[in-house]
């Protein structure tokens, strides 16, 4: 057996849909959520600044009711199976929110085993955001080599880091940035499960 | 039974000899590219790794155009090693054999049959037919032929880049394909039938190869 621990992207990685542009379609604000998820993929808009603003078009909803539409956001389940045959060395590292995703961890059966940002409630409405997680301080703190897999632009540094770094196209195209530094990329996620099942 | 293979496909370098201004394994040949040519022929092989470096989302997305299960492994210093590193790269985790290609070879149908049937190591050449081959040095024993040596000056065939060899031996690399062989020489010959695309001749008899039905 290996001693790789494994990081695993959220969105579009662990979740088969996108998962602020899927619950705001059903909002009603797609257009303008898409149009800044899109921009913070490719790197054109800091990750941080991008989620605020995201935040903020999603801010005037009940935490609840945002929560529970992520829940029911489509997953990847072959990934999640392997997650949770080896929960014990997979984390989560996701730029979104505890109070938005917990039903989803929970679903998941990760709970222990995420990073992810922060936020404020107060009467079921989000008060402030008071930690963005930095997935290049996150894996700062790995002592065991990783295995890192993720997509979009803010991933790169952790994938770039990472023993194997894997970006996984099979939801959407994987960021320049990742490319540029990943030690492979995979579109099928059937391919990344047989792959990941040989690093254990 | 079949055998466990990953199959490794070098498609990182710039083919700056060519002159067409596109790394070698998406140059067409009879309207074809030369990687889908040879995925056409390893259609029952699960596991295909294909190095990308030099204009890597090009050749991903010809390759995904055919087949989506394939794994990209890159070389990023693809400026500065040689395919040894590429197929050193994509070895690591892989299954009992590797099987080696070079994305710019052009492989006689009949012969990827061959190859594909092959359960032991081998190392692969053809008749001479390059400027400046690396030619394979062999002897016979048992009625069984075995490559001994590398060799820019002496040899019956000439290297073609395609060899079999068990995984944990192709690691480490940095230079050529042959190099990570040559510790574990002798390895049993096989000979195939193949044309390389070095430079703008080459292009053209491969076409007229090609066009001919391989004859």
């Amino acid at each position: 057996m290996s001693r790789y621990i494994f990081l695993f992207d959220m969105d579009s990685t662990v979740t088969r849909q996108e998962i602020l542009p899927t619950i705001s379609k059903k909002l009603g604000m797609f257009e303008r959520m898409s149009s800044l998820t899109e921009s913070t993929m490719r790197g054109e808009i800091p990750f941080k600044q991008s989620f605020l603003q995201r935040v903020e078009l999603l801010k005037d909803i009940p935490v609840d009711e945002v929560s529970r539409l992520i829940e029911k956001i489509e997953l990847n389940e072959l990934l999640v199976d392997f997650i949770q045959r080896y929960q014990n060395r997979c984390y989560i590292v996701t730029g979104n929110l505890d109070v938005w995703i917990d039903r989803l961890v929970k679903k998941i059966g990760m709970e222990s085993n995420i990073f992810c940002s922060k936020a404020l409630v107060q009467e079921n409405y989000i008060q402030d955001v008071f930690s963005i997680v930095d997935k290049n301080a996150v894996i700062s703190q790995m002592v065991l080599p990783f295995v890192a897999v993720g997509d979009g632009n803010n991933d790169a540094e952790m994938i770039e880091a990472a023993d194997i770094g894997i970006g996984y196209g099979g939801v959407r195209d994987i960021a320049p940035a990742v490319l540029s530094c990943a030690s492979h990329a995979v579109y099928q996620e059937k391919r990344l499960v047989e792959f990941l099942e040989r690093l254990v | 039974m079949a055998v466990s293979r990953t199959v490794i496909i070098s498609c990182a370098g710039m083919g700056n000899r060519l002159g067409l201004g596109t790394t070698k394994a998406l140059v067409e040949v009879d309207g074809k590219p030369l990687i889908v040519r040879h995925l056409e022929m390893l259609q029952e092989e699960k596991d295909i790794r294909v190095v990308v470096g030099y204009q890597a989302q090009k050749v991903i997305d010809v390759v995904r155009k055919y087949r989506d299960d394939v794994m990209f492994v890159f070389n990023h210093r693809f400026r500065d090693t040689g395919s040894g590193a590429s197929v050193a790269l994509a070895a690591r985790y892989a299954e009992e054999f590797i099987l080696s290609l070079d994305g710019d070879l052009l492989v006689h149908p009949a012969d990827m049959g061959k190859i594909l049937g092959c359960s032991h190591e081998f190392v692969s050449g053809g008749t001479p037919g390059t400027d400046e081959p690396w030619l394979l040095q062999t002897y016979q024993e048992s009625g069984k032929e075995y490559v001994s040596a590398f060799s820019k000056e002496k040899g019956s065939y000439e290297w073609n880049g395609i060899t079999q060899m068990k995984s944990e031996k192709m690691t480490g690399g940095t230079g050529h394909v042959f190099q990570l062989i040559e510790p574990y020489l002798p390895v049993p010959f096989l000979e195939i039938r193949t044309r390389e695309i070095d430079t703008i001749n080459d292009y053209e008899r491969a076409i007229t190869w090609v066009k001919n039905g391989f004859c």
